[in-house]
């Protein structure tokens, strides 16, 4: 077990000295290497931890000395928060900080004529799977940020923070994703889940402008909230359980029924659930490494992994069905949302927190089934959505626009890049990718609940609307001979090309995986014997996951196929303009309006007033809110 | 009962299912055409009309219209097949809807005017009727024992229509959208009255088209062997219910007027999605 430690060693505190290399202020090309080689190292560090880690003993013991400099790290971090407060003037983080001190200070008072637990970390396949998640996603994105930060770095605006300290925050916050998933002490777990938040904050306001201070400050309560909520139940679960050890507590059931509700308030905030919601999107001012990493695909699975974390426990008490209600109504909502907006990144942030709300929600159910659903939608929405922030980073630094309807002709444009978000995009929602059987998954779930159920159907719905719209869009084009691939960093283009890679092959490998990882999570976490009904279900999936999977990838590349074998040049024409067509361009779409004068057909997508954002948010917050108050309410009935 | 996945069957779907839904389209001409005072064409005029399609010179505005036509058809045969041989409903629907998104992104992915709104207008409907697709393998899912598999209503022993009254009527609705049948044909209309001529696929000509039409008989195939299983046994009694479905499809089609995407839109989200979900509330509340 010796490599294991060292392999954990390497990707929670690897990624902090990589970080601070960065603070030494070395530019250029070094730069570029350090930050290649914390990649580098934590990848591998990544992938090799499942291969020396024991499924029967997933536990690993930590010195004593790790529990006590706990109590000294916690209160520095909250004192750095309220520090914060106090330079950006807010209140209500200051407020928030000087509570979270005292419930420290109360929580060190009380513990202090108890023997000094030993601490441990919890290495089993659903912590491997975030861990993998972090430490492979998180450092292609870091990669990907060495070409994009180069170009960043010079048209960024005069206010902005240096390059280095931006490295630095990025590359550090992969090590406290992989110790927050990885620690059992709760003690540990509310600092890393402070120093995520703080990470969050700083790389929110890199650029320095208005907006992004703004952007920042809301972040910061928003999260700082969560924070506190977090500190609560970990004061009041560990008084009630008498130990600061996250796995003993799950086990104490009805006893730690608040502590629980206020966990999943803290799960809330951190993935952006209604009414949350709102620092998530002013969050994607930031340069697209940072929306990419700790938006999309990281950051915010902090809360749907913990949230995963609780489900076992949750089961049976009146918790469950409301949170299953608050995110599958997060889930509706926020899909509602995406179908009014035309800026790309709000798209995909809206989907986001949809696909979050969808796992909090599987959490919720608590069967099996959910379970694996969750899980399902945890690694493949990881993954796809990192993928698709990329390549509208991308498009936006080459296009200078995020706005959907700008789009068009982008397959001439930049070919690389929007081939590999239309792999993307039909990864979000099309067969036989991991996102749909996910979905699927959940609404088989959810069948024993109608009100569940029927959000998530209408949700699914609006899932494709502007799915479709989008794909639609970037895929539209004129007919050009040849195609000439963008000139883009190479960093951006390789790593875009990876991903695109990874998401097709991990569908491809959907059978293994879900065989070897997510059915195996799914019962160890429930138990083998406790719902019979719901593992022949967990079967039927796997018995679709097979030949039939492979048909589909099958049909979609005799289409392709199709496509290039009968295509000739020569069978081109312009399209029907009534006869008007004026060919000015090469097979354009200018036509003779009125008095003969070149008219160019206007070309939009729907984006129905029925779902603008002030008017569905006006309704949409205070209906969270109150089920979110219910969460609360029902520990008194 | 279950009909077995051996190389016959399966062969026999593949080739049976294009005919039929010739078929069940010529008869559709025939009866429009009646009621309009006209003789009609023959009722293998489809077949006629296809195979034509197909002898003629293919022309297109880029090539991923023939990837996006070829998916449209291999997806639609698989969603037929899915249904024939009794798969997982919920997929099958997934399969479907995958069938219809790849003919938006066909119509989508050329610079025309018309494809394109014809195209968006597509997915306007597909969000209509989704939802109450889902409900209906909902109700499915209730009546047959908590079997989400599609072979389950051909062994129920109640017929599913006394079970589901309310999901049928719903999915009255969506065939008639389905079959671009007004008052619901904004996106594509076999009649000329369209402000959008062809809409969809008005760039798709020649063997390309033919692709879609052939796509567009399996869906015909599939659409009527989904009725069947409402009165699954004895079967007759199903055929019945689907033949009288695509008759009344037929005189809707010649009764209305075409609607608004909004007004389907809000239509089907309220109206037809409250029959729905009704039925399935009281299913809901019967297994209680």
């Amino acid at each position: 077990m010796q490599i294991q430690e060292a392999l954990i060693a390497l990707l929670v505190l690897g990624p902090l000295v990589f970080g601070l290399l960065m603070l030494t202020g070395i530019k250029g090309i070094l730069r570029n290497a350090v930050v290649a080689m914390a990649g580098v190292v934590t990848i591998g560090a990544g992938v090799a931890l499942p291969f020396y880690s024991g499924a029967t003993a997933p536990d690993v013991g930590l010195p004593a000395l790790i529990t006590t400099a706990g109590n000294w790290i916690e209160p520095l971090i909250i004192l750095t928060v309220l520090a914060i407060g106090f330079s950006i003037r807010s209140w209500p983080v200051r407020i928030m900080a000087l509570i979270q001190l005292g419930l420290c200070g109360a929580g060190l008072i009380m513990a202090r004529h108890e023997a000094v637990e030993e601490t441990k970390l919890v290495v089993d396949s659903l912590a491997l799977i975030m861990v993998l998640i972090v430490s492979v996603i998180g450092s292609l994105i870091a990669l990907y940020g060495i070409g994009y930060m180069n170009v960043h770095e010079h048209h960024a605006p005069a206010t902005a923070t240096s390059t280095n300290r931006f490295f630095f925050v990025l590359i550090s916050f992969l090590g406290l994703m992989n110790g927050l998933v990885l620690v059992d002490n709760m003690k540990w777990l509310s600092i890393f889940w402070e120093g995520t938040t703080l990470c969050s904050f700083f790389l929110i306001g890199h650029d320095g402008t208005t907006e992004a201070k703004a952007s920042a400050r809301r972040a910061i309560t928003i999260n700082v909230f969560g924070g506190l909520a977090m500190s609560l139940g970990v004061f009041l679960a560990a008084h009630t359980a008498g130990s600061e050890s996250l796995s003993v507590v799950l086990t104490k059931g009805p006893l730690i029924l608040l502590p629980l509700g206020l966990f999943a308030l803290a799960t809330m905030t951190k993935s952006a659930q209604l009414p949350f919601q709102s620092w998530l999107l002013g969050a994607m001012v930031a340069p697209t490494p940072v929306s990419a990493l700790l938006h999309s695909s990281t950051m915010v699975k902090a809360g749907s992994y913990l949230i995963l974390r609780l489900a076992p426990s949750l089961q049976g008490t009146p918790l469950a069905p409301v949170i299953a209600i608050a995110g599958a109504f997060t889930f509706v909502v926020t899909s509602a949302l995406a179908v009014g907006q035309s800026n790309g990144k709000k798209v995909l942030a809206y989907s986001t927190i949809a696909n979050l709300g969808l796992i909090a929600c599987c959490a919720g159910i608590g069967t099996p089934l959910a379970y694996a659903a969750g899980v399902t939608i945890l690694i493949y929405h990881a993954v796809s959505k990192a993928l698709l922030f990329l390549c509208v980073g991308t498009i936006e630094q080459t296009i200078g626009s995020r706005d959907i309807e700008d789009m068009g002709g982008l397959l001439f444009k930049m070919p690389l890049t929007t081939n590999v978000a239309m792999i993307g995009m039909a990864s979000m929602m099309m067969p036989p990718f991991g996102m749909l059987v996910g979905k699927w998954m959940a609404i088989e779930a959810a069948v024993r609940n109608p009100v569940v159920l029927i959000l998530l159907v209408l949700g699914s719905a609006l899932t494709i609307f502007f799915w479709a719209k989008w794909l639609g869009r970037i895929t539209t084009t004129s007919y050009h001979e040849t195609y000439k691939i963008e000139t883009v960093s190479p960093w951006m283009l390789s790593v875009l090309t990876l991903i695109g890679t990874g998401v097709i092959a991990i569908s491809v490998c959907a059978t293994l995986i879900y065989a070897k990882v997510i059915k195996p999570i799914s019962l160890a976490t429930f138990g083998m014997d406790t719902c019979p009904g719901n593992i022949s279900i967990l079967d039927s999936v796997h018995s679709f996951l097979g030949w039939p999977m492979y048909v589909v990838f099958g049909t979609i590349v005799l289409a392709l196929l199709a496509g290039v074998l009968l295509f000739k040049p020569s069978q081109i024409r312009l399209p029907f303009l009534c006869g008007e067509n004026l060919d000015l361009d090469d097979h354009s779409f200018t036509f003779r309006g009125i008095a003969d004068a070149p008219t160019s057909a206007a070309l939009t997508s729907y984006y129905l007033p029925l779902f603008e954002e002030s008017k569905i948010t006006s309704w949409g917050n205070p209906l969270a809110a109150l089920i979110i108050l219910s969460l609360f309410g029902v520990l008194f009935i | 009962m279950t009909i077995p996945t051996t190389p016959l069957t399966l062969v026999l779907a593949i080739l049976v299912a294009p005919f039929f839904g010739a078929l069940l389209s010529g008869i559709d001409r025939r009866i429009t055409a009646r009621a309009q005072g006209r003789m009609g064409p023959p009722i293998l005029q489809p077949v006629y009309d296809t195979i034509k399609l197909f002898r003629k010179e293919p022309i297109l505005l880029n090539w991923m219209q023939i990837v996006y036509a070829y998916l449209h058809l291999l997806f639609m045969v698989m969603a037929f097949l899915m249904l024939v041989f009794g798969k997982d409903s919920l997929m099958f629907l997934f399969v479907f809807a995958f069938s219809t998104l790849a003919l938006v992104l066909g119509g989508m992915c050329v610079r025309s005017p018309y494809s394109r709104i014809g195209s968006q207008r597509e997915i306007m409907l597909m969000v209509a009727y989704e939802p109450i697709l889902i409900l209906i393998m909902i109700g499915f899912y209730m009546v047959n024992n908590h079997s989400f598999l599609l072979s389950a209503p051909l062994s129920a022993a109640r017929p599913m229509l006394l079970s589901l009254p309310l999901l049928f009527v719903a999915f009255l609705v969506v065939l008639a959208i389905k079959l671009h049948k007004s008052p619901f044909d904004i996106a594509t209309s076999h009649h000329a009255h369209q402000e959008i001529v062809k809409g969809i696929t008005i760039e798709y000509s020649g063997p390309h088209l033919a692709i879609l039409e052939v796509a567009h008989f399996y869906e015909m195939a599939l659409l009527f062997c989904f009725i069947v299983l409402f009165w699954a046994s004895p079967i007759w009694i199903g055929i019945l219910l689907a033949s009288a479905s695509f008759f009344l499809m037929t005189v809707v089609d010649n009764a209305f007027a075409r609607l608004t995407k909004m007004w389907i839109f809000k239509f089907m989200w309220t109206s037809v999605l409250l029959l729905a979900m009704t039925n399935v509330i009281l299913l809901y509340w019967a297994s209680k």
